[in-house]
């Protein structure tokens, strides 16, 4: 059984699990419904108490909305930020945190880390299972936007190839990210440092921008990205190539002149290759390589504990409206309590009565589950925009199975438990209903 | 089983009592023929709804015997008196008990939401012409814009829709003017007489009471006098 249970697809298998969730409710509903039309009693009721049930729907809606939400939120952000990641395939630099690299390299978060030397920069790029060694360079800003020096190539891989305008060709031009708020032909001076710290006028050098990038869904989006020779220069450092050599911008550079750079960006040409050099290029007191694919899925490994976290709250809070549920639904049917005291006494079977009662709080029911589907995605949205907004991260939040589960498991508990007033209803003295 | 359409009643020794044990009705003997009216009157208090709630098996605690044809209500079980209500019996209340968001004829109706399906058709149909013959028109209209008059009358459709036997009814004019009241009284002997039908009703108009075949006096919960109108 478990060995064909694990030879289905995941979507079968969440399929199964979902319909597992739901059938409870819907053979409960079959059950009560099944030789009857309640439906214009129930629509009279639903009508008769409208604000109440309004009310009830919207209770229901806010809780189940609030689950789904956290739950497609935290999925969002793990997309995003192992999307925002994609293109870093492994990350080489001095020994150090790797959590720390990963952050300033990727996500772009300054921090003070020691250099790598033009040696094991040539050494990387002139291996022959690399494609793309991209040094970064950081310490700059404009506008608050970091400013990062690096190659051609990586520009236009982080881009796959998406330029408008053009590629720099001299050391003082630029490429804006998507969302930097320059023109293509715009000059700047960059700061030295980030945010109210930064020194705006120590440097002179004015920077053109000649492209922009496409959106990548990273905070590189908020960057600006400039040949690494030009961070060099307005440093006053040496600018990679040997002073009688011929002017260029790249690789390859010369040791001897080649400053220093804090991370190299490694992609190899088979990913088999980036293993064989995460262990080539992993030395005790010299260079340190990581895949920030593993640091975040570390990451993710004490999300996922937050994660558990929350979906425990999750579920306490929906035992606790599905408590408020059961409880409000015993006093919405004292408010029809004479309606249904008069159908048991113009013959009504009590599963009848049992039906109207269940169909009644299974539509407030179902209704406040939808509309918490609504509430939840939007609230999600609403929460990706503000995260997407302060971290440059693309967070797109997506309903998935687990929210999906969460939802049909919710309706089939509370549809069972809906039973409980129903059968309330019918416990209680016809005559006493019909004189209340 | 006795045939459906002919149900004699006879009342044996029915007391009913309130959970702290004061009697509410103790009524030794009383008979009901098929097709008789019967009138239930007396002061307010006195029992008169109790005692036709208990001829109608809505009430658990009663003793005694409430034998209908051949069936004795009290003997029965919730379910089976729902189902012989259902089968043999029409309610007409004195405040109408509509159902307000629905129109003259769903409320009518009302009875095929529970019914077999195959039966739902036919009682439609009946609900339908009972409230033609009871002069109600607009039988889609919701019944909030009815007058007492108009929904008293779709509570008569609604309790002979079914075609029962037996019509039971607690002060159905209380709670409507002299006019209405006149015309309901004049519809409700009408149709129950054209019928065969056994109309047990209670009510302090006499009006009503003047067309009974019969009319008993209640106080106190006991039968204190028969009259023979």
């Amino acid at each position: 059984m478990s060995s064909l249970w694990a030879s289905l697809s995941a979507t079968w298998q969440d399929s199964l699990i979902a319909l597992a969730l739901v059938l409870p409710g819907l053979i409960i509903g079959a059950l009560t419904i099944r030789g009857f039309a309640p439906w214009a009693l129930v629509r009279a009721l639903l009508w008769r108490f409208r604000w109440p049930n309004v009310m009830f729907v919207l209770l229901i809606a806010a809780s189940v909305g609030m689950g789904i939400g956290l739950i497609a939120q935290e999925r969002g952000l793990r997309k995003g930020t192992a999307a925002a990641a994609d293109k870093f395939d492994m990350i080489v630099a001095a020994p150090g945190s790797e959590m720390t690299l990963m952050l300033a390299s990727v996500y772009l978060q300054p921090s003070d880390v020691p250099l790598l030397k033009g040696q094991i920069y040539n050494e990387i790029a002139n291996h022959d299972r690399v494609t793309i060694a991209a040094p970064l360079a950081f310490g700059d800003s404009f506008g608050g936007a970091p400013i990062i020096g690096t190659i051609a190539d990586f520009a236009r891989y982080l881009s796959d190839d998406q330029i408008e305008g053009r590629m720099w060709q001299d050391t003082f031009e630029a490429i804006a990210g998507a969302y930097v708020p320059l023109d293509i032909g715009d000059s700047f001076v960059p700061s030295h440092g980030f945010g109210d710290t930064a020194e705006d006028d120590a440097h002179g050098d004015q920077i053109t921008v000649v492209g922009r990038m496409a959106p990548t869904g990273s905070p590189w989006d908020r960057a600006i990205m400039v040949p690494v020779e030009s961070v060099w220069a307005v440093h006053g450092l040496a600018n990679g190539h040997a002073p009688d050599a011929p002017v260029q911008l790249g690789p390859p550079y010369d040791a001897a002149y080649f400053p220093g750079t804090p991370a190299i960006v490694v992609k190899a040409d088979e990913l088999w290759a980036t293993y064989s050099l995460r262990s080539e290029f992993t030395r005790d007191a010299e260079t340190m390589a990581f895949f920030p694919g593993t640091v975040l899925a570390e990451l993710y490994a004490v999300m996922g504990d937050v994660r558990q976290a929350m979906s425990l709250m999750t579920l306490v809070t929906q035992v606790l409206v599905a408590t408020s549920v059961l409880v409000g639904m015993f006093i919405l049917t004292r408010l029809f309590r004479r309606q249904m005291s008069l159908l048991r006494a113009l013959g009504a079977p009590g599963r009848f009565v049992l039906s109207v009662v269940w169909s009644y709080a299974a539509m407030l029911l179902v209704s406040g589950a939808v509309l918490g589907l609504g509430v939840g995605l939007g609230a999600a949205h609403a929460l990706s925009r503000i995260v997407t907004a302060r971290t440059d991260i693309l967070v797109v939040p997506q309903i998935g199975w687990t929210e999906v589960h969460l939802l049909l498991g919710f309706l089939s508990v509370t549809l069972l438990l809906s039973l409980l007033p129903a059968l309330a209803v019918l416990r209680r003295p016809i005559v006493d209903g019909l004189r209340a | 089983m006795a045939d459906p359409r002919r149900l004699p009643l006879r009342v044996t020794n029915l007391r009913i009592a309130n959970p702290r044990g004061r009697v509410l009705v103790d009524v030794p003997d009383i008979a009901v023929a098929p097709g008789e009216a019967l009138g239930i009157r007396g002061p307010s208090g006195a029992g008169k709804s109790t005692l036709l709630f208990a001829l109608a098996g809505l009430i658990k605690s009663a003793s005694g015997q409430v034998v209908w044809g051949d069936q004795d209500l009290l003997n029965l079980s919730a379910e089976a008196r729902t189902a012989f209500r259902a089968e043999n019996m029409g309610l007409i209340f004195q405040d109408f008990l509509l159902f307000e968001e629905l129109g003259a004829a769903a409320n009518a109706g009302v009875g095929s939401f529970f019914r077999r399906k195959s039966t739902r058709p036919d009682l439609r149909q009946r609900a339908d012409r009972m409230l033609t013959h009871l002069g109600i028109r607009d039988e889609a209209r919701n019944v909030t814009s009815f007058s007492g008059g108009e929904r008293q009358r779709v509570a008569v459709a609604r309790a002979l829709a079914h075609d029962p036997a037996l019509l039971l009814a607690d002060e159905p004019t209380a709670s409507l003017d002299r006019a209405a009241a006149d015309r309901l009284v004049g519809d409700l002997i009408d149709l129950t007489r054209a019928e065969g039908k056994t109309l047990i009703t209670v009510s302090h108009d006499i009006a009503l009471l003047d067309r009974m075949d019969r009319v008993i006096l209640i106080q106190d919960g006991k039968l204190v006098e028969t009259e023979n109108v």
